[in-house]
């Protein structure tokens, strides 16, 4: 069986460490790799401005954008990777996506600079509540390093 | 068959016809039914500020009697007239009535008497009545202030946050002013004559405007040819994306413009290894400002246009070169700012980014892109040639919009769906909110002691407005600090000697749009902004847009001040 590994991103540089990680575990097992991306465009709610036009579709194309320079550095490396960009909830679309292509590895990393509701902790917890749910084996990660493991 | 169906359709049309334009004869003033005979006393009324008093209750008695003999409202100039079917044989009390001002009675004596029966009318003269600080003037003060609080914490939506206010109002005027007189803050009819239609329908129509020209990928486009025309040097790269979003933001809105921009150039700095918010934080400054030099650039300028009736080319006019002086002095402080993150060389995107952009900034359709620009560009020459002939912005607006969907066929649900109406709710709840300090009197205290401030100083009344209101709209949401300011300013400007031009309108323009710069709540394209950067791992925290977004404001606000000086 492939061992299938995913990586979900935000793509911006805080994430690179964390995508190195990533892309070298996923070398080392010779594994599948996939960033995933997830937009959410809940930070419009409490705005009252015209919102004239899908800004949904233009963050999937940043989206795209982000996980083509993640793409390029798994290449670098030597790892072929593929993308997934996705809308919603961050913790739904993850669970959807491991069950959808069978993920086996989840390497999940806090934001170098923690924002909204992506912190630490609330890494950690996602991390246990979703392997047990899931099956698939948790690594997270902070500014490269692998700071907790959590199996099935 | 279907002839017969025409036949009646065109009957039914103009049977429709016919009742509008008699409906409308009936209506016209001149043929309203008039009193015609009678004696007639008649007067004004004005508050403090000399603003006239409409919907007072006026009643005549004899001082010994509790009926009156005769009664009626002032109108909208604050005019009254009581209408006597017989004359009066003795000396009589008139008697004003009204929420929020001290009833207050004046006595027609005999000897005034004589005068109406001699020639049927007897004019009073202006009145001045007294404000009441009431129960209602508190709770309408604290339902402000509570609105303005949620928005800024941003605890809720704005709308439903100016939503509440509304119907805090008018629970309190209808529920309390049961109990209590003093609790009576307004009627729902005068809460509704607040709301500004040209308002409402000026920004209905550009925004389905905006939707048409914007979906068809044009600021991607311009974004992507920044990027090759500045063939990847950092700091020219952001001074023309700087200039894209400042005449974008004129001509459109800065939120959209933002949030169009925002992912692109997020795109272009990230495959350059730049800081993207050495690009964006411009960006998102230079939009807030870029606005100001036309009317429908910033929302502010939509309320201070139909306010105060300042058209389309005086804001041309008298803020764009303002604006010019205003974006280069940001421009220098900026490349100063961001001096270490846009140092970087020329080229770096490598072949498949570079492809990637290009394809995320094509044109998606250049049909549909030509003929909105055509529209959009008559829609502005209507704006401009309107005025001579008095045609409403908001008109022209719309009929931009509707030849849109003529040609275009767009999918029309789409294009309503377009239509943002939980912007357009907001701008009504808040008229009504603002509209409740203002029947309390509120703004009329805070007109007279800012006009005790500045005296007969025209600079220093331009001084205050500008950085006063630009220092509290670094914090405080803009619009309804502007929508409040605007009743002060029309005082201000016919209290201080000169101020007649406008200038202090012009001035509210300026602080309420630059202050927007000082902090990232400072401003609805400021948060949008952020919430972008953040979904690519680059947040915009307080502490980073501040550092950039105070020196920016400060120096805004003075060139401002100091053009409308040389201007005014």
């Amino acid at each position: 069986m492939t061992n299938t590994l995913l990586c979900p991103t935000r793509g911006g540089e805080a994430s690179y460490p964390n995508q190195d990680q990533a892309i070298q575990m996923a070398k080392e097992r010779d594994a599948h790799l996939i960033f995933l991306y997830v937009s959410n465009v809940h930070f419009l709610d409490l705005i009252a401005a015209p919102k004239v036009f899908d800004i949904e579709a233009e963050l999937d194309e940043m989206g795209e954008f982000l996980l083509v320079m993640a793409q390029e550095r798994a290449a670098k490396a030597g790892v072929k990777a593929d993308t997934i960009v996705r809308r919603g909830e961050f913790r739904e679309t993850l669970k959807e996506v491991i069950d959808e292509y069978k993920v086996t590895t989840v390497v999940l990393g806090a934001a170098g600079k923690e924002t909204g509701r992506l912190t630490q902790d609330y890494i950690d917890t996602l991390s246990q509540e979703l392997c047990s749910e899931t099956g698939a084996e948790f690594i997270v990660v902070h500014q490269g390093e692998i700071v907790k493991f959590c199996t099935p | 068959m279907q002839n017969k169906t025409q036949r009646l359709r065109f009957i039914s049309l103009l049977v429709l016809v016919a009742f509008i334009l008699t409906g409308s004869i009936l209506i016209t003033p001149g043929y309203a039914q008039q009193p015609t005979e009678g004696y007639f006393i008649s007067g004004q009324l004005l508050d403090p500020q000399d603003q006239p008093i409409n919907e007072a209750f006026v009643s005549a008695a004899l001082p010994q009697d509790t009926e009156p003999m005769a009664e009626t409202e002032s109108q909208e100039d604050g005019t009254w007239v009581l209408v006597f079917a017989n004359l009066p044989q003795e000396e009589i009390n008139i008697t004003f009535e009204r929420p929020h001002f001290q009833t207050t009675t004046i006595t027609v004596r005999e000897s005034e008497l004589i005068e109406l029966s001699d020639a049927g009318i007897y004019r009073v003269g202006t009145l001045v009545l007294e404000r009441k600080i009431d129960a209602s003037f508190w709770i309408a003060t604290l339902v402000f202030l509570a609105v303005l609080l949620v928005i800024a914490l941003e605890l809720l939506h704005s709308t439903t946050a100016a939503l509440a206010g509304f119907s805090a109002v008018f629970l309190v005027s209808y529920v309390g002013g049961a109990f209590d007189p003093d609790l009576f803050i307004m009627s729902f009819e005068t809460g509704l004559s607040y709301i500004n239609w040209d308002v409402i329908f000026l920004v209905m129509g550009m925004m389905i405007i905006i939707a048409v020209i914007e979906n068809t990928g044009i600021f991607q486009w311009l974004a992507f040819q920044a990027y090759r025309l500045s063939g990847g040097r950092g700091w020219l790269l952001v001074l023309i994306l700087m200039a894209i979003t400042a005449v974008a933001s004129a001509l459109l809105d800065n939120f959209t413009t933002m949030l169009l921009m925002t992912p692109i150039s997020l795109q272009i700095a990230l495959a350059l290894s730049i800081n993207p918010l050495a690009f964006i934080i411009p960006e998102v400054l230079a939009s807030n400002v870029g606005g100001i030099s036309t009317l429908v650039g910033t929302p502010t300028n939509i309320l201070i246009g139909a306010y105060a009736g300042i058209g389309f080319n005086d804001f041309l006019v008298n803020q764009t070169v303002g604006v010019i002086i205003a974006l280069v002095a940001m421009g220098a402080y900026v490349l100063f700012h961001y001096r270490k993150e846009l140092r970087t060389s020329a080229g770096g995107i490598s072949p498949k980014l570079y492809e990637r952009l290009e394809a995320n900034a094509e044109i998606e359709d250049t049909s549909a892109l030509w003929k909105s620009i055509v529209v959009f560009v008559l829609v502005m020459v209507g704006f401009v040639l309107g005025e001579q002939i008095h045609l409403e912005l908001a008109v022209t607006a719309i009929t931009g919009a509707v030849i849109l969907l003529i040609w275009l066929k767009p999918d029309v649900h789409g294009m309503i769906k377009a239509v943002d109406w939980t912007t357009l709710v907001f701008f009504m709840a808040l008229f009504v909110v603002v509209g409740a300090i203002q029947e309390v009197g509120l703004l009329s205290i805070a007109a007279d002691r800012m006009a005790r401030l500045i005296g007969e100083n025209l600079a220093l009344g331009v001084f205050v407005i500008v950085f006063g209101v630009g220092t509290v709209s670094t914090v405080i949401a803009n619009i309804p600090l502007a929508a409040s300011m605007l009743p002060i300013v029309e005082f201000l400007s016919g209290s201080i000697p000169g101020a007649s031009n406008k200038v202090l309108y012009y001035a509210l323009s300026m602080g309420a749009a630059m202050g927007g710069n000082g902090t990232l709540i400072g401003g609805e394209a400021n948060l949008v902004t952020a919430g972008i950067t953040e979904q690519a791992d680059n947040p915009i925290s307080f502490k980073s847009f501040a550092r950039v977004g105070l020196p920016v404001t400060y120096i805004t606000l003075s060139v401002g001040l100091i053009w409308l000086l040389i201007r005014f």
